[in-house]
C-alpha cells in the first residue's frame, strides 16, 4: 500500500513538473526578438497587415502550425526556412511566449 | 525625358497602391451577417478540433484583415489545406472574404 502510494504521488508530480516545462516564456521571449519580431512584432502584433498577429494565440495553434512549417506540412517560402532552424524546444518556448501576450482575441 | 518616364511609373504604382487599398476594404455589418459558418468554432473560447489532432482553433479577433482575406483564398484554393476550411472557402466570394476580414478585424 505504501509504495503503491509513492507510485502515484511521484507519478502525479512527474506530470506536474513536465507542464510546468512546457515551455519557457523568457527563453521563448529571447529567441522571439532574434526571429520573429522583423515581421510580426516582438509581442507578437504585427506592424505589417500582410503578417499575421500572433499575440495572445492559442498555444497549441502556434506549435502545430510550426511544425507545419518545419515539416513542410504547410508551404511557404518565409515561413518554411524560418522554421527549419528552430528546435522543438524553441517552438515551444515561441508558442508560450507569443500566447502570453495581449492582442488577438475571440470574437463571436 | 528620363524624369518624365520615371514621374509616369511612380504616379501608376501610387494609383496602384491606392486602388488595392480601397478593394481591400470590407463591409463589417455585411460580414456579421455571414458568421454563421464560423461561429461553431472561431466563436467558443478555447475550442479545440478533435481530428485528427487536437489543437486549439485559432483566435482571429483583431487579426489583421489583408491577412485573413490571404487566408481564406489559400483555403479555397487548396493551397493551405484544411478540410473544413477548404469547404467552408468554397462558397465565399472574394467580397465576403473581404466583408468577414473587415469584422472580424475590428474590435
Amino acid at each position: 500500500m505504501k509504495s503503491f502510494l509513492i507510485t502515484v504521488f511521484s507519478g502525479m508530480f512527474l506530470l506536474i513538473s513536465g507542464q510546468s516545462l512546457a515551455g519557457d516564456i523568457e527563453a521563448g521571449k529571447k529567441k522571439a526578438a532574434e526571429v520573429c519580431a522583423a515581421c510580426h512584432g516582438l509581442d507578437g502584433n504585427s506592424p505589417n497587415p500582410a503578417f499575421p498577429k500572433l499575440a495572445g494565440q492559442y498555444e497549441t495553434y502556434l506549435e502545430k502550425t510550426l511544425i507545419a512549417y518545419k515539416t513542410g506540412e504547410r508551404e511557404n517560402a518565409i515561413m518554411g526556412s524560418m522554421a527549419a532552424a528552430l528546435s522543438k524546444e524553441d517552438i515551444e518556448n515561441l508558442s508560450v511566449y507569443f500566447s502570453s501576450q495581449s492582442g488577438l482575441a475571440t470574437k463571436k | 525625358m528620363m524624369k518624365l518616364a520615371t514621374m509616369k511609373m511612380l504616379l501608376c504604382s501610387s494609383l496602384l497602391v491606392i486602388s488595392v487599398a480601397a478593394q481591400a476594404e470590407g463591409d463589417a455589418a455585411k460580414g456579421k451577417k455571414n458568421t454563421v459558418m464560423c461561429v461553431g468554432c472561431h466563436g467558443i473560447d478555447g475550442y479545440r478540433t478533435a481530428f485528427p489532432k487536437v489543437y486549439n482553433v485559432p483566435k482571429i479577433g483583431g487579426q489583421h484583415p489583408a491577412y485573413l482575406v490571404q487566408a481564406l483564398q489559400a483555403y479555397k484554393t487548396g493551397a493551405r489545406s484544411h478540410p473544413s476550411m477548404w469547404g467552408i472557402a468554397q462558397h465565399l466570394s472574394k467580397q465576403d472574404m473581404e466583408d468577414l476580414a473587415a469584422y472580424y478585424a475590428g474590435k
